[in-house]
């Protein structure tokens, strides 16, 4: 009885075949290639909350509606979105699902000798040369030919057919590039997901030890961290600028003692930029630098407080350099009763502030009789509420007094006006004028294993596009006066310039082969 | 010599150079139309002299500022623009002889140039600390080498475009009624080179090289071009490790960059993608060219970013 055949219905192994032959093809890689870019590009048009949140903010305040739809559509972090990591994982499987059999093949290719052919003649390059040794000679002396240009042979067994074949370098390289590239993902993703980057600004004079409480959220740690801060204590001794006359910086260097947690010197350091210092499996680069002016504090002589206080800058509009704007800062007195707090506005070379007033503004590059102008506030501070350390939160808070301070002189604080430096009530003093370093502090322990396969990328990049797989096929006959050999070929890539070398090696051949032998008899052709 | 003497020195050579090359692109489109071989020759020639006057002007540059010329924008324009007519010269005119597409190279050096002049120019100057490392000459090096080839390719993709639409254009139309054949293979007595096709009675057909000349040497540009590039990007990344502490930052320069070697890296692909070669390869060609172009100029000017410098 015949049987009447099942209907082929879909399986998941069938589905789960049909979605691996996809990730593996070409047209897969390119899409998702594409679709890379595309989203890469995206990032670059729409400000991007990790590079730049002033921009971010100013577009929440001046198209709350288009800010609204970028932030659902995770536009303000693209490369962290969740659709950038689809792409980019998809790619890495295309990529992984591509490499896999191609590695075996070449595997398989580079372990079996090349097989010699029947035909020659049919092959896209192909040609007969009269030689004067007999057919065994002459195949032998086209195995040392070919030996020397390095072609891989078929397994010699005295016959008179061979087979040679080159250019599995443009695999190979290639392979070495992809599996490179996708070491180098990993690389990446793993690096960044076990390391941290913060910053720690420094006052000139103090010290800072690396642990999680001292970079003031000013931290992002990977995903997988696991909390092993090093304790190692930076010193800075000294921080200075140099510029040119017209404001373009030449120079920033802080000089800094490394300790180790225990105290004990490890390294004395200038950091520059692009001259990080290196300590402990961290690295501390040149990021920043402001004005931390020192203040003191006094009620009826006996002092309250005294500090530096690093002042911060706001980004500079277009066209205008940073180095003609104040610093701001504030002082915050949450102890006393109604509490106080002062907004300060440095201007760290006095000339600065009457440039600016005149309409010409100049670069403040040293400090030069400087000078603070202050507001003061009275009532209530919020100080539980965390907020930038250079604003006041003066919703609830009445000002007071307002006025100048030049450096080494001192104000009351309820009046504004100067007094001595031993008046009594509430003074305020501008004891010193020092500077403060941001250094960015990083780990990153995936570097060595990003840079190396970055490195092999490019040595796989080489062969892969320049050399190119060829193949040669050789039968020797006999014929009068020694043997004809007939030679076939072609190349897989790059077959204009296998045509070139197709023809020298066959005029080597013949060469090799000797010269024919004039036979004794009648003559052949 | 003094740095105001050397820097009167570079702006003089670059003004000889342009206007060389300027000549030289007019000769060569006067060429395309006419087939006159003396005045492509002159062309060439003053081609040449307009190379080594722009090489002059580049190392005037250096001496007046103190370092290397490759430090703003305008000494960048000035040195892509100098390597890709260089390229043109001694490789597609050279080697392969395809001089049809001289004008088109040269018009891009010369626009080039001209903005270079006109908008970017700023007097030689020390280079602000963040550039002031040895890695300057290693990364912007490869990316004007690099950029300068993926130019040449991209002008070679825009005239195998125009060609192959031309070549389809022409297969569909009824053939022309005329006495005998024009034979193509057989070397005409007055052209110069085996890639000049006889123009005959045919009209437009043969003013340009052949599509599959375009295309190779295209495709040998860009392939040239893709590791020198992909150098670019990981020295660039070495060195911004070194200057802001991470090698990757997705700043606007680092991410139109891997945009442009992404969709070179596609080019590559689609040649070996069947129903991708030819003209859609072409396609991803031009738009990495035009990539390339936003990753140097609008980056640069428009979109702020840690790459932008105080000057341009």
């Amino acid at each position: 009885m015949s049987s009447v055949p099942q209907p082929r219905g879909i399986t998941m192994r069938r589905s789960l075949a049909l979605v691996w032959r996809t990730l593996r093809s070409m047209r897969t890689a390119l899409v998702l290639l594409l679709l890379l870019a595309l989203a890469s590009i995206a990032g670059s048009l729409v400000p991007q909350a990790a590079n730049s949140p002033e921009a971010v903010a100013a577009m929440a305040r001046d198209h709350p509606l288009r800010a609204e739809l970028y932030a659902r559509l995770g536009l303000f972090d693209v490369y962290g979105s969740w659709w950038f990591t689809l792409i980019y994982t998809l790619l890495l499987l295309s990529l992984a699902a591509c490499l896999l059999p191609r590695t075996r093949a070449l595997v398989r290719n580079l372990r079996t000798r090349p097989q010699p052919a029947r035909e020659v003649d049919g092959f896209r390059h192909h040609a007969a040369v009269p030689v004067g040794a007999s057919p065994a000679e002459a195949v032998a002396a086209a195995r040392r030919l070919l030996r020397r240009r390095r072609f891989r042979l078929s397994a010699p067994d005295g016959g008179a057919a061979l087979a040679a074949d080159k250019g599995l370098a443009r695999e190979a390289g290639s392979l070495l590039f992809h599996w490179s590239f996708f070491l180098l993902l990993v690389g990446v993703a793993w690096g960044k997901g076990t390391g941290f980057t913060g910053f720690a600004v420094i006052v000139e004079g103090q010290a800072w030890t690396e642990a999680h409480a001292n970079y003031d959220g000013n931290l992002r740690e990977g995903t997988f961290f696991g909390e092993d801060h090093t304790g190692i204590r930076i010193r800075v001794r000294d921080f200075e600028d140099r510029y040119l006359p017209d404001g373009q910086p030449t120079d920033f260097v802080t000089r800094a003692d490394l300790l180790s947690p225990d105290g004990t010197l490890l390294e004395r350091v200038d950091i520059r930029v692009n001259q990080p210092a290196e300590v402990g499996g961290l690295r501390v680069y040149q990021y920043g630098y402001g004005w931390a002016p020192v203040l003191e504090v006094r009620r009826d002589g006996q002092l309250l407080a005294q500090a530096p206080i690093p002042f911060q800058q706001d980004p500079p509009p277009r066209g205008v350099s940073p180095l003609s704007l104040p610093w701001r800062g504030a002082l915050k007195l949450p102890s006393l009763s109604p509490q106080l707090g002062v907004e300060l506005d440095l201007w760290p070379d006095a000339r600065g502030l009457v440039g600016l007033l005149a309409g010409r503004p100049i670069p403040m590059t040293e400090a030069r009789d400087p000078v603070l102008l202050f507001r003061v506030y009275r009532g209530d501070l919020h100080a539980e509420r965390v907020q930038r350390s250079a604003d006041l939160d003066t919703r609830d808070m009445r000002q007071i007094a307002a006025g100048a301070l030049g450096l080494g002189r001192t104000v009351d604080l309820e009046t504004g006006e100067e007094v001595e430096p031993d008046a009594p009530g509430l003074t305020m003093t501008f004891a010193g004028l020092r500077r403060y370093t941001v250094l960015q502090v990083s780990r990153d322990r995936g570097l060595g294993l990003v840079l190396g396969a970055a490195i092999l990328m490019l040595v796989g990049l080489l062969p892969a596009l320049f050399s190119s797989r060829r193949r040669l096929f050789l039968r020797a006959d006999p014929a009068p006066g020694g043997a004809v050999v007939r030679v076939g070929g072609f190349a897989l890539q790059h077959a204009d310039r296998f045509e070139e070398e197709f023809r020298r090696l066959v005029e080597e051949l013949g060469r090799a082969g000797g010269p024919i032998r004039e036979s004794a008899g009648v003559g052949a052709g | 010599m003094t740095t105001i003497g050397w820097s009167g020195v570079s702006t003089t050579a670059f003004s000889i150079a342009l206007f060389a090359y300027l000549a030289a692109m007019l000769g060569y489109f006067h060429h395309l139309a006419f087939r006159r071989r003396a005045v492509v020759l002159a062309a060439s020639a003053v081609a040449w002299a307009g190379l080594l006057a722009h090489l002059v002007s580049v190392v005037a540059r250096g001496l007046a500022a103190g370092r290397v010329p490759w430090g703003n924008m305008y000494e960048y324009s000035s040195l892509l623009s100098l390597l890709t007519v260089a390229g043109y010269l001694g490789y597609v005119e050279l080697r392969h002889g395809l001089r049809q597409v001289g004008g088109f190279v040269l018009m891009f050096a010369v626009v080039t140039m001209a903005i270079a002049v006109e908008l970017l120019y700023v007097g030689p100057a020390p280079l602000v600390p963040a550039l002031n490392s040895y890695w300057l000459k290693i990364h912007v090096v490869a990316a004007i080498v690099g950029s300068s080839l993926f130019a040449l390719g991209g002008v070679l993709t825009i005239l195998y475009l125009v060609q192959e639409a031309r070549e389809r254009r022409a297969a569909v139309a009824p053939p022309p009624i005329m006495g005998g054949a024009v034979d193509v293979e057989a070397p005409p007595d007055h052209a110069g080179s085996p890639d000049e096709p006889v123009g005959g009675g045919t009209g437009r057909r043969g003013v340009l090289p052949p599509t599959a000349a375009l295309d190779r040497l295209a495709y040998r540009t860009i392939a040239f071009a893709f590791p020198i590039w992909t150098f670019a990007v990981i020295a660039g990344a070495i060195w911004a490790q070194r200057a802001w502490g991470r090698y990757w930052g997705w700043d606007p320069k680092e991410t139109w960059s891997f945009v442009t070697w992404t969709i070179f890296a596609g080019y590559l692909h689609a040649r070996s993608t069947v129903g991708w070669k030819g003209r859609r390869a072409a396609v991803l060609a031009l738009v990495g060219f035009v990539s390339l172009l936003v990753t140097y100029y609008v980056v640069n000017l428009w979109i702020v970013g840690l790459h932008s410098y105080a000057g341009v």
